[in-house]
């Protein structure tokens, strides 16, 4: 039995969306699927049981990170990640590969691995694809990532097709190590597409992969969200997610705002992972249908609702005021993880909304009726309606004189932060 | 419309340990109950730090909170003509009347403890006050005991209470013909007069939410009882005149030696937690029990205890530590839940949600059956990650095993036939297995600003300033 079972329940008439069942290990989560980020095996503040409550089924630990603490030899005493945080559903770790290039200012890439300086002892160490994997064997991750060579994607130049070449290799080196491990029938391997922001490199490295299917349990699409253009983003996405096999499940890496989740949804991407509605709720931003809004405005001081009336989260629904969390938030850690709480139950909502849609074959009115409500006011992202007119789906259709907002077009509610 | 308070005291008497239940009527019907001796949850702003909502709820050990006003008011400090006001905007269950307590270093002069008697009288009378037709007097004040560490001055001030009062001075309060008549509860609170006995403004400091720079480099481990038998004495001074049938608080004790003591020489009902709170901030899960169970009874003071040694700070142990430091490497591969007994805590019973958020029709709404409870190992692991969750799981315990605490009291002093000697000899056996040093509390701290310097707020200012500097 293959530790990954992909059932595709149903794609939207008019764009590439569609719904699936993903079996794995831990259970079944139902895609297409926002993932919230635990770096340190915990969503910040809050209880394995307080994310079960909200429906989410799928979280991500970084291997980086649980490398360094508590360590593989904790990890496997504990009898792996799941029972050492108290989760019970699925569980996805990255490779390891993107945080070496973030945070460590050192990392040197050779072809053997990356080697960067240890940040406890400051000793070289080398993280190879096959190291990668052995630890995220110990974390026992349902799914684990590829090792991939990580550029910035505003990277141009020879390095992107090596880093892209590169990626493959390592692959191989992924899958040798994993099959011979023993554990494909508890474990899988995603690969990751790279190549920048180079259509022609994408190509490339989507054909190697490719060819490699039969010993992969999906895709992801790497080396985006790094600051590079929207319009440049999405058409990358697209041209990945047309060429990947439908039979597998496809992981968009780093995408989190709603929009954004959408639009890969409608090219037909079935996972994302980001840290923004986590971090943003730190800073006191709730998502919601209408647009972030920003607790730490003086306008709610005073406004005794919850933050939205119909969102089923405990904070909304415990009627928690925005007056209250404007009162603690950024202030106090229970404000944190009441937004927390409720931006978490905020994506789940997108995501369960796309699913349903989808199934009923009203994916294409969704988007337009959440656009509407999210950008309806301050202006349509340029870039999302070219991105969703590629797919069928014409946004602006039958409004005449509707405001488009040029370039990346977030939409946010920080003007100003004075209390009152 | 304000809540009512009846305070029924099933055994005890006037200056020694008591046990009863304190009833709250609210204007809706709503009653509210805690046994004492019991304690009462503090607050930052208005919440439990750590604990959202459900959590909270779910904490059978929080019942009562206690949250400060200057919390919840943020823009000016209050001021007393506007405190009756204030509170009744705020519609506590109980509000404490203002005292006028010196916040200059001590010591203080005769004339500024008289004023402060005089003037902490003169609030209560004003918040008691029922000669304008839109008030009548509220019947849910507790009042701080003022009259600092002056027996005569504390004294004064209980007599001030009780005093009849006439002329203007009755017609303010009508119908009352005592202040006191319109006082629900007496409560103290022991830092000041803690800092006063000690001369250090600083002592007892470790219970407060200093910010991490601040933590001095070098802590001397002290006696958390050094002031207790003198704070007991005060106490009784202040309600030797007082009737015994009105429950009494006590603000910022050290933790549960100094709990006991007051229990048993001042007839204390009520107990604030800041001190079981900031031990979950600071990493410490507590670790003890009343009465003590039989394994630990026969412990020698001075012992060395394993378990202690590198708790200790290079001070001798004198006794079984009252919880133990999870920054502690000790514990990264200790899989051991907290504790043993099956508390109904978040951390040791942790409780699968009743119902599940369904997104689409197609979620299943799965929940795992019977959590496991939580890791000593991935609790360290998430205090030295700078993790949030640590504290809130630490304070669902922590909390616990003070309502545990206090439940061992209530059903000792409850037993029948229980007399003075058995008690007595308890709280020595108590007071001589567990160590009543502020070792545990100085080493966690340390540990906790260590990582909180490292990994929280304002680090990446803090390594650049680091960095210039090399």
């Amino acid at each position: 039995m293959p530790a990954l079972q992909f059932e595709i329940l149903a794609t939207c008439h008019t764009t590439k969306a569609r719904v699936s069942r993903m079996t794995l290990p831990h259970g079944v989560t139902a895609l297409p699927a926002f993932m919230p980020v635990a770096t340190q095996a915990a969503i910040k503040g809050l209880t394995p049981q307080q994310v079960e409550s909200l429906g989410i089924t799928l979280i991500l630990n970084n291997t980086y990170h649980l490398n360094l603490r508590p360590g593989t030899k904790v990890l496997q005493e504990a009898g792996g990640a799941h029972k050492f945080q108290g989760w019970r559903h699925n569980l996805l770790t990255d490779s390891g590969g993107f945080q070496l290039v973030s945070l460590s200012k050192f990392t040197k890439i050779t072809e053997e691995g990356a080697l960067f300086s240890s940040p406890f002892t400051g000793e070289p160490t080398m993280l190879t694809p096959e190291e990668s994997i052995s630890i995220q064997h110990a974390i026992g991750a349902d799914i684990m990532m590829q090792l991939d060579d990580v550029v910035s994607s505003l990277t141009t130049g020879p390095r992107v097709a090596e880093a892209m070449a590169r990626s493959v290799r390592w692959l191989d080196r992924c899958i040798e190590y994993h099959e011979k491990s023993g554990r494909t029938d508890v474990q899988n391997l995603f690969a990751i597409v790279q190549g920048g922001l180079d259509p022609e490199l994408r190509n490339q490295c989507l054909d190697e992969m490719i060819q490699r299917k039969d010993r992969v349990a999906g895709y992801a699409i790497g080396g985006l969200s790094g600051g590079e253009a929207k319009d440049t983003f999405w058409r990358i996405v697209k041209q990945c997610a047309d060429k990947l096999p439908a039979d597998k499940p496809r992981y968009c890496m780093g995408v989190g705002f709603a929009e954004d989740l959408l639009v890969c949804a409608a090219l037909g991407v079935d996972m994302a992972d980001c840290v923004f509605p986590t971090r943003t709720a730190r800073f006191g931003v709730a998502l919601t249908f209408k647009g972030p809004m920003n607790l730490k405005l003086g306008k709610h001081a005073t406004e005794f609702v919850p933050i939205d009336e119909n969102c089923p989260c405990p904070t909304c629904k415990g009627g928690t005021t925005r007056a209250m969390l404007h009162h603690i938030v950024t202030l106090e850690t229970v404000a944190a993880h009441a937004v927390t709480m409720h931006n978490l139950t905020f994506q789940a909502q997108v995501m369960g909304g796309a699913r349903d849609a989808i199934l009923q074959g009203t994916f294409p009115d969704y988007l337009h009726k959440f656009f509407d409500n999210y950008f309806g006011d301050a202006g349509y992202p340029e870039w999302c309606v070219n991105a969703l007119r590629s797919v069928g789906v014409d946004l602006l259709a039958g409004k005449e004189g509707a405001k488009i907002v040029q370039g990346d077009g977030a939409r946010w509610e920080y003007s100003t932060t004075k209390r009152k | 419309m304000y809540s009512t308070i009846a305070f029924t005291l099933e055994s005890g008497k006037q200056h020694g340990y008591r046990r009863g239940i304190l009833q709250l009527k609210r204007p809706d019907g709503t009653v509210l109950e805690v046994k004492t001796p019991g304690f009462v949850t503090a607050t930052s702003r208005g919440v439990v730090s750590h604990l959202t909502q459900r959590l909270c709820e779910q904490t059978e050990a929080v019942r009562w909170i206690h949250a400060t006003f200057e919390s919840l008011y943020v823009a000016t400090r209050p001021f007393p003509a506007s405190w009756r006001s204030y509170s009744q905007a705020c519609d506590p269950d109980i509000v404490f009347a203002l005292t006028d307590t010196p916040f200059t270093p001590p010591p203080f002069s005769q004339k500024r403890s008289v004023k402060s008697v005089e003037r902490s009288l003169a609030w209560l009378s004003d918040l008691l006050r029922s000669d304008t037709s839109e008030y009548t007097h509220p019947t849910n004040v507790f009042v701080q005991m003022a009259g600092g560490v002056e027996h005569d001055a504390r004294a004064a001030f209980a007599d001030g209470l009780t005093s009849r009062l006439y002329d203007k001075e009755a017609d303010m309060v009508r119908p009352l013909q005592t202040l006191d008549e319109g006082v629900a509860g007496y409560s103290f609170d022991l830092a000041p007069l803690r800092a006063t006995l000690s001369g250090d403004r600083l002592t007892g400091r470790l219970y407060d939410k200093i910010p991490a720079h601040l933590v001095p480099e070098v802590l001397h481990p002290w006696d958390l009882t050094q002031y207790t038998g003198d704070l007991a004495d005060l106490v009784r001074t202040s309600l030797s005149a007082l009737p015994e049938q009105k429950p009494r608080l006590v603000n910022s004790c050290t933790g549960p030696h100094e709990i006991l003591q007051l229990i048993q020489s001042a007839g204390v009902d009520l107990f604030d937690a800041a001190w079981a709170q900031r031990a979950a901030d600071i990493g410490i899960a507590l670790d003890f029990q009343f009465p003590v169970p039989q394994q630990y009874r026969d412990h020698v003071a001075a012992s060395g205890d394993d378990d202690a040694a590198g708790e200790n700070d290079g001070a001798r142990q004198a006794g079984i530590p009252i919880g133990y430091n999870l920054y502690n490497f000790q514990y990264a591969h200790d899989f051991r839940p907290l504790t043993d007994h099956p508390f109904p805590s978040a951390a040791r019973s942790p409780v699968a949600p009743s119902t599940v958020i369904l997104h689409s029709s197609i979620d299943s709404g799965e929940v795992g059956e019977s959590p496991s409870p939580f890791s000593r190992a991935y609790i360290h692991h998430l205090l030295h990650t700078h993790e949030m969750s640590a504290h809130a799981l630490l304070l669902t315990h922590n909390l616990s095993v003070l309502d545990a605490f206090f439940n061992g009291v209530r059903e000792l002093l409850g037993s029948p036939g229980v007399c003075d000697q058995v008690i007595g000899d308890e709280i020595a056996i108590f007071s001589r297995v567990y160590d009543a040093s502020s070792s545990l509390f100085n080493v966690s701290a340390k540990c906790w600003a260590e990582v909180e310097l490292a990994r929280g707020k304002g680090r990446l200012a803090r390594e650049k300033a680091k960095e210039l500097l090399s």
